[in-house]
């Protein structure tokens, strides 16, 4: 019994490794084919014609919900053959630093300025102007051109309609911690791995700029965060703030606007936000191409098609998103043309988070969060 | 006489052994101790000199020192309470005689095929605000506070009984190989049930409780979605802080620091219980196999008493599972709420998920990476088990000590460490690249699970019977010979179990896959992160559950593949 026994564990053991190393085969053998297909490719004059696309690894944080697979068809039909890497943006920027040396994606897209910021000062970007970028709303592509945007999201501070009216709720993040009406009932950016709640703090920080504070950051401004910290409820980790905010637990906090629509739905209650005097962070999806990358023209290419008003404005149609590109902002759905009328973007000094944001979020951790 | 001793040695060491500790000597060299040297090289000299700055920094904030301080009390509290939960769970289902012992097996079982944030959920959906036990408790007595369950107390409940997986499974293994006879014969000599629990069985243990306890401590001590989710504010600990931090370059000081002082301290208990280990030959694997039999309790309410615990425990372990399983199929405002209403049930968020054939790829994928690499590092641990068994001078302590090196980062940095090492030429790996190729996530995997797979194998390396081996030289069998039919039969169950556990562990990891996932072959990791992720538009939180009802299952088939069919033998 107990050698049928080994002999049959053992056949299993073998039997995955077999298996384990079939499938490492047939890993590598079909990368060596599209490494085969593509050199011949790389060796060909771009201007020949006709042109011909090499597949190309786009890396992107913005692939959920049907997205990606819709981008892949959209680009297959335009004669673009893509492969889409997804991750989180906070991951996928360290990701490509971390391969700058030998770069793995050709072009990434959907990350917001801050993080683009960060690639650019690692140089992990080429400068290219696609011919679209003069379409963009102004003041939302990089000016030394390294990146250009594509779809607008903005981060909201929303309020549960049946605890507060438009006159009641607050007028500014500023306002949950210096009014005492709101004192505890609003959720504080305490999850500061991600990066809504990172845009939450920085819109504050960067009002109280100073270059000799601490980190750029006056002794105010400190203050006002370790307030707004103080006075709130923590965020829990596995809860979404949109459930707390229908149910009242916690009736205000930070929302993102493109996703306003479906969570709407799916939790029967429509919240409200507010438009603040400053503006909102208004973080910006943008296009760029990687820096080392083998297939520059094809990822030209598929830049310059991606941002076209066509293309985004019918993205923008089937995803209920805010193109950027005005021309295919029109083609936007009228509720979201709506939303975005009565928002102005937060003046937001880009380069400058993103050398801080790292440090900013180390302190918060360390010394201002209880 | 000299001459021949010699000679005999020389040709003991067979070259297939020499070429196997070659093999693994590079290995340890190439992907251990280099790439991770690397990273921590980067991090603390990144200008070329030394500074005490991350120090001074931690030991200036008074939420790390707080945050460090919990992390230990968790691990040390936890050492005890899963130890007694666990040898509890162990005794009624293997050693006593219980009624339906089967059937409660299977539900101690259920740890297995779950983890992390859906875990400490399905405990919220039981004891949370929300929860059927809170509204109970509300509804018995009106004052009672629907907050209660957080803090200290429910971290420490729900860790409890969240970590007796290892002990199902290898404990189990472990309370087989008692002699029955012994316990016959103490029986025979009026000795009492606890003595004979305490003196007999309990000895026949203790290798596996040693490198169990190591684990606790350091699940303990790594403890993010339990604390994160139950612990508050009055109770945080240090690792969603060095997650925090590693993610971002201008913190991966302060990461590296704390996980090194984690590191550091799972070692000094380690040393200690190597010490142990080597102290003491704890060995009774019979010679003379003879069947146990299930005790039965003769004290009429002691016997009660102990079906009443195993039922309760049964029920604390399968409700929370029933709740994620019956949840998934309701929507967002239900599982935010915990209510149940017939209204809600649909099986769209199935539908969702399996919708287009492209949804069965990453599967795929995952299951090939998680085959080859669980059996690759369980033979790479056999074969330092081996050595390390054999043979005792400084080489297999550095060997030892090399393997556990996984434990001194967190994974985010190994996986860091490993592509800025890998994306250019290195001489140690034949001058090619790594990065880039399908072969980064396969290294990866087997690099984080050495520690864990080490410590298991080797407990049940040690608690072989030396006279075996022997037997079988005197008999004329050839080294592997030996180990193949003597040795491996003996310790085939734990290292299943190790292979099993390893496997569920990678088909869903996040942490590592996300930065170096080959874009042709997407695991299932990534799939779940970016359709669960906060910015997702679907129901994110009915997918969650349907992912992990999902992931269940398929970790239930795995074990029973693999481990369950062999227990019934």
């Amino acid at each position: 019994m107990m050698k049928k026994m080994v002999s049959l564990s053992l056949l299993l053991i073998l039997c995955l490794v077999v298996s384990a190393c079939g499938g490492g085969n047939t890993n590598s053998n079909a990368e060596n084919n599209t490494s085969s297909s593509n050199t011949p490719a790389t060796s060909e004059p771009a201007a020949e014609e006709p042109v011909k696309n090499e597949k190309l690894i786009v890396y992107t944080n913005a692939n959920s919900d049907g997205r990606g697979e819709w981008l892949i068809e959209k680009a297959k039909s335009a004669g673009f053959e893509i492969e889409i890497v997804g991750a989180g943006g906070a991951n996928l920027t360290s990701r490509l630093i971390a391969e700058k040396n030998n770069p793995i994606a050709d072009v990434v897209y959907g990350l917001n300025n801050m993080l683009y910021e960060t690639l650019k000062k690692e140089n992990v970007l080429i400068q290219h102007v696609p011919q679209w970028a003069g379409e963009v709303e102004t003041g939302l592509n990089d000016p030394e051109g390294f990146y250009h945007g594509l779809v607008k999201q903005a981060i909201l501070l929303g309020y549960n309609p049946e605890q507060f009216t438009a006159e009641t709720a607050p007028k500014d993040w500023t306002d949950l911690y210096k009014n005492e009406a709101f004192k505890g009932k609003y959720e504080a950016p305490t999850l500061l791995g991600q990066i809504t709640p990172q845009l939450v703090v920085a819109g504050i920080l960067t009002r109280h700029q100073d270059s000799n504070g601490d980190l750029g950051i006056s002794e105010e401004g400190w203050n006002e965060v370790k307030q707004l910290f103080d006075n709130g409820v923590r965020a829990v980790e596995g809860e979404d703030f949109y459930a707390n905010l229908a149910s009242g637990k916690t009736p205000l906090g930070a929302v993102v606007s493109g996703t306003l629509g479906s969570k709407e739905e799916q939790y029967k209650v429509k919240a409200g936000t507010v438009s603040p005097e400053i503006g909102v962070p208004m973080i910006v999806e943008h296009a760029a191409i990687v820096n080392g990358t083998k297939k520059l023209e094809t990822a030209k290419r598929f830049v310059e098609w991606m941002g076209t008003s066509e293309v985004q404005g019918e993205f923008a149609a089937q995803f209920n998103s805010m193109p950027a590109n005005t021309k295919a902002a029109e083609q936007a759905n009228e509720s979201v043309k709506e939303l975005y009328a009565s928002l102005k973007a937060q003046p937001l000094d880009w380069g400058f988070i993103a050398d801080n944001i790292g440090q900013w979020v180390e302190k918060i951790e360390l010394q201002i969060m209880q | 006489m000299i001459a021949i001793k010699t000679k005999k040695r020389l040709t003991s060491v067979n070259p297939t052994s020499l070429a196997l500790y070659g093999l693994i000597a590079w290995f340890v060299v190439a992907f251990l101790i280099y790439p991770n040297i690397n990273i921590y090289y980067e991090i603390f000299f990144k200008d070329g000199n030394f500074s005490l700055e991350a120090a001074e920094k931690l030991l200036s904030s008074e939420r790390a020192m707080r945050s460090l301080y919990n992390s230990f009390i968790l691990a040390v509290s936890l050492v005890f309470t899963v130890n007694i939960v666990g040898v509890a769970l162990v005794l009624i289902s293997e050693y006593f005689d219980i009624k339906g012992a089967k059937i409660l097996r299977l539900g101690y079982f259920t740890t297995l095929i779950y983890s992390g944030v859906v875990l400490v959920s399905g405990y919220k959906f039981v004891y949370g605000e929300t929860g059927f036990m809170t509204k109970l408790l509300v509804g018995l007595f009106p004052a009672f506070d629907p907050t209660w369950f957080h803090g200290y107390w429910a971290v420490l409940f729900v860790m409890t009984f969240a970590c007796t997986s290892n002990h199902v499974l290898f404990l189990s293994n472990a309370i087989r190989k008692i002699d029955f006879q012994t316990v016959e014969a103490a029986k025979n000599m009026c000795a009492s049930t606890f003595y004979i629990l305490w003196r007999v069985v309990l000895p026949v243990l203790k290798p596996t409780m040693f490198a169990l306890t190591i684990l606790i401590f350091l699940t303990g001590l790594a403890a993010t979605s339990a604390p994160l989710i139950l612990g508050g504010a009055e109770f945080q600990t240090i690792t969603p802080m060095i997650l925090t931090f590693s993610n971002s370059v201008s913190s991966r000081d302060l990461a590296a620091l704390l996980a090194l002082i984690l590191g550091l301290a799972t070692l000094v208990l380690l040393t200690i219980m190597i010490r142990f280990e080597r102290k003491g030959n704890f060995m009774s694997v019979s010679k003379v196999k003879s069947e146990m039999v299930k005790q039965k309790i003769n004290n009429r309410f002691g016997n009660i008493a102990a079906h009443i615990a195993a039922y309760c425990l049964f029920l604390l372990y399968i409700i929370p599972v029933v709740l994620i399983v019956v949840f998934s199929f309701t929507d967002a405002h239900s599982i935010s709420t915990a209510t149940l209403s017939l209204g809600s049930f649909s099986l769209s968020n199935y539908m969702t998920v399996f919708s287009d054939m492209s949804a069965f790829k990453p599967y795929l994928v995952s299951i090939v990476y998680a085959a080859a690499a669980s059996v690759t590092v369980v033979a790479l641990a056999l074969a330092a088990s081996r050595i390390l068994h054999k043979y005792k001078n400084k080489w297999t302590f550095a060997l030892e000590y090399s393997l556990l090196i996984p434990w001194m980062l967190p994974s985010t940095l190994i996986a860091i460490g490993l592509i800025v090492t890998f994306n250019t030429p290195r001489f140690i790996i034949g001058n090619s690249i790594l990065v880039g190729t399908v072969w980064m996530l396969f290294l990866a995997y087997v690099i984080v699970h050495i520690p864990f797979t080490l410590r298991m194998v080797k407990a049940s390396f040690f608690s072989l019977d030396g006279n075996l081996e022997d037997a079988a030289k005197n008999l004329g069998a050839k080294t592997f010979y030996t180990f193949r039919k003597v040795l491996l039969p003996i310790i085939l169950p734990s290292t299943l179990a190790v292979l099993a556990l390893n496997f569920n562990g990678i088909l869903a990891d996040y942490d590592l896959t996300v930065f170096l996932y080959h874009p042709l072959y997407q695991p299932l990791g990534i799939v779940i992160k970016n359709s669960t992720d906060t910015q997702a538009l679907a129901d994110t939180k009915a997918l969650t559950l349907v992912y992990s009802v999902i992931l269940m299952i398929m970790s239930a088939i795995t074990l029973y593949l693999v481990y369950g069919r062999k227990s019934r033998v």
